[in-house]
């Protein structure tokens, strides 16, 4: 953990009394995560920038609702999710792949680049609620139950979808070696 | 244990409870297939966050609005302390009202003619309508007659300085003609006596 000279909760309680410039320091430091997030799930910049500033206007907008300031992270993120999955009902046909992958076993070792294409390549693969578990774990580092907070469900459907995920993800970026020869 | 691809993945996502983990632990030491199941798993992960974060193309941050900004008495209510202070200067006011109030019968409200002073107040504006209109007619008739004035008085100043210019040309042409005549006149007496 960072340590910050102000706390996220002090910030929330400033801005909860009004204080818009307490709320842009909270907004600077959530906003990367944020974008990433939405980046990665909606696969579109300009619709991921435009989803955050959402996000975090509704945030400011509801935040006397919430209860728990120690909480902040899940509600934020549980904003993000409901905010990107009204875009995705909206704008994108069932099953529609937007890159399609390159597993490590076609051209043997990959280099940086080639390797983050791959794992773009390979995320894209995923359904959408696949992916945000990925991201929601690997990349944010929320535990089964805030996942579950945050997507509105069991913590079993988080558990299936992450394990789903994970197989599809190592069958392409780790895959098994052939006879003992990469 | 025995070999669960489950328990193996919520192990690797840090998941377990320490006794669940350190029986993980002791199946992978002693499982090949765990342990290099426990290896692709290690090894997806590393290749996930080869993804490196993309840096916000533009700053988000918001402006105050009177919109979002909560009313004083929203401020006062959810503020401890001043709601507590109020509270403590409310009930001071009380008990010193209670204590120096005379008990008296309560009064009897008035009767009000709303017509009556409905027509009161009609009148009185009217007639600070009418002196209101009437001063400042009055002061525009004046300012018109002054200006007035001074055009007037402008213009006649333009027109003697005029006439002034003009007959000064008039007499200078007069004088001018007249020169003009008495050498003509020397020239044809002076032609008449030389024949």
């Amino acid at each position: 953990m960072i340590f910050r000279e102000v706390e996220d909760r002090d910030l929330i309680a400033k801005a909860r009394r009004g204080h818009v410039d307490a709320y842009n320091v909270l907004v600077s430091r959530w906003e990367k995560r944020v974008f990433n997030y939405l980046l990665r799930l909606v696969g579109h910049r300009e619709d991921a920038l435009d989803l955050s500033q959402d996000v975090f206007l509704k945030a400011y907008q509801n935040l006397r609702r919430l209860e728990d300031p120690a909480k902040f992270p899940g509600w934020l993120f549980r904003i993000a999710h409901n905010e990107a999955y009204s875009l995705l009902r909206k704008n994108r046909p069932e099953g529609e792949l937007a890159v399609e992958p390159k597993t490590a076993s076609e051209s043997g070792r990959m280099f940086p680049i080639e390797l983050s294409l791959a794992v773009q390549g390979a995320l894209s693969r995923l359904s959408d609620d696949q992916r945000e578990a990925v991201l929601l774990k690997v990349y944010q580092g929320f535990k089964f139950e805030e996942m579950a907070e945050i997507l509105s469900c069991p913590v079993s459907t988080v558990k299936s979808r992450l394990y789903t995920a994970l197989d599809l993800l190592k069958q392409t970026l780790a895959p098994v070696k052939m006879g003992g020869a990469e | 244990m025995n070999c669960s691809s489950e328990e193996l993945k919520a192990y690797f996502l840090g998941e377990l409870a320490s006794r669940d983990k350190a029986s993980v632990e002791e199946h992978v030491r002693a499982c090949q297939n765990c342990g290099e199941e426990l290896e692709r798993l290690k090894l997806t992960q590393t290749a996930l966050l080869m993804l490196e974060e993309e840096e916000v193309p533009r700053r988000i941050s918001f402006v105050s609005d009177k919109v979002f900004e909560p009313r004083w008495y929203q401020t006062i209510w959810r503020s401890g302390p001043a709601m507590g202070f109020a509270s403590v200067v409310v009930l001071a006011a009380a008990i010193l009202v209670h204590g120096f109030a005379q008990y008296a019968a309560a009064p009897v409200a008035p009767t009000v003619d709303t017509a009556q002073m409905e027509q009161r107040i009609e009148r009185e504006v009217n007639a600070r309508l009418d002196t209101v209109v009437a001063k400042s007619v009055s002061d525009a008739q004046a300012k018109q007659a002054a200006e007035f004035a001074r055009v007037l008085d402008s213009t006649e100043k333009r027109f003697e300085t005029r006439r002034q210019a003009d007959l000064a040309t008039v007499q200078q042409a007069a004088e001018y003609y007249e020169k003009q005549m008495s050498r003509w006149q020397v020239a044809f007496n002076d032609t008449g006596s030389a024949q």
